[in-house]
């Protein structure tokens, strides 16, 4: 078992880093000392290795998601999607792995024929959304935020926001930390129930 | 009572026939304008730009805006208001938007060749200073339109009519009786099974309607390849989505959302489509050809020139001039597929062949020989050699032939993944 483990560490490291198709299994071999053999033994095939890789990864992420989402506030709607923002951002920050990974292409072809990644998928980028859509609908119920949105459709377009500036800063494309009061004016204006 | 809808190609008669079919049976006319002007009280949009959707050309702003859909969409809600009344002539465009489930509408095409065309163009009291170019014009809004709303590339297509009358063979006279005869016939009696559908078809455009005003594009009908597509059956509404989306349950939802919203909707479901999961035939197309080529050939010139012409589709390719430089590239390069001459100096053809199979098996070999003979054929194939072609080989042929061994070798991938 500590062999499993040691071998979706390392695996990891190198989908993430260098891409699924870029990663040879005989690297993945030189670099823990199992032999291919064994490799396949635990997991099948490379395809097999990557998806227990993306289950793990959920698995990690999506309970603290649901905590955040579950956590009592006294703040209203409006201002619980600009906690959320910072909440993405930083869990995007912290889990590394995970969304390099989400943001290559192998994952989505897999899902096209793969049910299982398809479903692994669906349940984080609900999680993904469901943070900022909850926060929406709080916000329609007290006030803060305009009723006639509809909520699931404005929490897509905040979280393509949201997942942007994660894909700016993993590639450096600009300082992201100068655009975050830009990224929260956005969304608040875009949100907030006028009174005129 | 009936419905009668008129379809034609213009100049077949039609300012001659559509009147007195409409005097001899008494039914009312009704034009595209009588529906644009009801599309236009209904949607606030002005007639202009609803009839805009009649045009073949579509603005560059229309996947972003989709007026087109939602004026067709429009268009669809007035017809099917219109329709519900009893005897009457639906004249146009705008005749396709009824489907064929409703068994109680008689539905005329007229069509003409074109020289008979050109005739008539020019007996109009003010003829087009160019009536062949108009006539193409309006065949082609004709064609973009029926492809849009039946997914049908042939306006004149047989199987969208119940009488496709050719109006340069059967005088107007004839063609009004031909028509009138017809209508008396008992399968245009509407039953229930026909004003269930009427019914449908009515419920069917409400949601389409309500679903285009939310950027959801649709197919007109129940057809494959788009988006999204709308059936109702005895009140029941039922969606079809086409469109591979991973976030599927949250698409699910709001579609349920906006149709339930609708007056009359008492019950929606969702599906997934035939071509939801159409991956593997995207994929295929993406590796339709092998990624890595090796040629060997000593003929400098034609290798060359073999190249070059496999570049233009789309097939990169590496050189080998003699089989033991072939057989160096081929342990570091790793080819997908291999062309390969049999006569050259040094280590001849079937001596790389016997020496690829034995090291590398999985690599694909296509023999191209100048020189070959049936013995040659023999060994080689026995040897494991994918295809044997001769030279001067068609390169339709050629890449064909690679495109094949290039799925051989996907398979046996795919295989070996799963």
């Amino acid at each position: 078992m500590k062999k499993k483990e040691a071998l979706l560490q390392a695996a990891t490291f190198l989908f993430s880093r260098k891409g699924y198709k870029d990663t040879a299994m005989g690297e993945l071999s030189k670099m823990t000392g199992v032999a291919e053999g064994t490799i396949f033994y635990h997991f099948k095939s490379k395809q097999g290795i990557f998806l227990a890789i993306l289950n793990k990864l959920k698995e990690g992420i999506l309970p603290e998601f649901e905590r955040y989402c579950h956590a009592e506030s006294e703040k209203t709607g409006l201002d619980m999607v600009e906690e959320s923002l910072s909440f993405y951002l930083f869990m995007a920050a912290n889990h590394e792995d995970l969304f390099a990974i989400l943001h290559q292409r192998y994952p989505y072809e897999l899902a096209e024929s793969s049910p299982e990644c398809r479903d692994i998928l669906e349940a984080i980028y609900n999680s993904f959304v469901g943070l900022f859509e909850n926060a929406i609908l709080t916000g329609q119920k007290d006030g803060s935020i305009a009723p006639d949105l509809s909520a699931q459709r404005s929490a897509l377009i905040v979280f393509a926001m949201a997942d942007s500036m994660v894909r700016f800063r993993m590639n450096n494309l600009y300082d992201v930390r100068a655009l975050s009061g830009e990224l929260v004016n956005a969304c608040r204006r875009m949100l907030e129930k006028r009174t005129d | 009572m009936s419905v009668i809808t008129v379809c034609n190609a213009i100049h077949c008669n039609e300012e001659l026939i559509v009147p007195q079919l409409a005097t001899k049976t008494g039914y009312r006319l009704v034009h595209d304008g009588e529906i644009v002007n009801l599309a236009e009280k209904l949607s606030g949009i002005s007639s202009d730009r609803i009839s805009r959707a009649f045009s073949a050309k579509t603005s560059l702003l229309n996947p972003l805006t989709h007026e087109k859909e939602r004026s067709i969409a429009y268009l669809r809600v007035a017809v099917s208001e219109i329709v519900a009344e009893d005897g009457l002539i639906i004249h146009g465009f705008c005749s396709h938007l009824i489907p064929p489930t409703i068994s109680h509408i008689l539905r005329v095409c007229l069509v003409a060749d074109m020289t008979h065309r050109i005739k008539r163009a020019h007996s109009m009291p003010k003829p087009d200073k160019d009536p062949s170019k108009a006539i193409h014009r309006s065949d082609e809004d004709m064609a973009a339109w029926t492809m849009q709303v039946l997914n049908k590339p042939d306006p004149w297509d047989q199987a969208i009519y119940d009488i496709l009358l050719p109006t340069d063979k059967v005088g107007v006279e004839e063609s009004v009786q031909l028509i009138v005869r017809n209508l008396h016939s008992e399968v245009l009696t509407p039953t229930e099974a026909s004003l269930t559908a009427l019914a449908d078809f009515r419920l069917q455009a409400k949601v389409q309607l309500g679903l285009a005003l939310e950027g959801h594009v649709q197919a007109a009908l129940a057809l494959e390849g788009h988006e999204l597509s709308v059936k109702v059956k005895n009140g029941a509404v039922s969606l079809t989505i086409e469109k591979n989306v991973l976030m599927l349950g949250r698409l699910e939802q709001e579609l349920k959302d906006i149709v339930n919203k609708i007056e009359g909707v008492k019950q929606v479901s969702t599906e997934v489509g035939k071509n939801f999961h159409q991956a593997d035939i995207i994929r295929k197309l993406h590796f339709q050809t092998p990624a890595r080529v090796l040629l060997v050939d000593d003929e400098r010139e034609f290798v060359q020139t073999l190249s070059e012409r496999l570049l233009l589709r789309d097939m990169g390719s590496t050189i080998a001039y003699d089989g033991e430089s072939a057989l160096q590239m081929a342990s570091e390069d790793e080819p997908d597929v291999m062309i390969l001459d049999l006569k050259m100096p040094g280590i001849d053809g079937i001596e790389v062949l016997r020496r690829i199979k034995a090291t590398q098996p999985e690599i694909e070999v296509i023999i191209l020989t100048g020189h070959g003979s049936e013995a040659d054929r023999e060994t080689c194939m026995q040897l494991g050699a994918f295809a044997y072609l001769h030279k001067p080989v068609d390169i339709d042929v050629l890449s064909e032939t690679m495109k094949k061994a290039n799925e051989k070798i996907m398979e046996r991938r795919q295989q070996k993944d799963a």
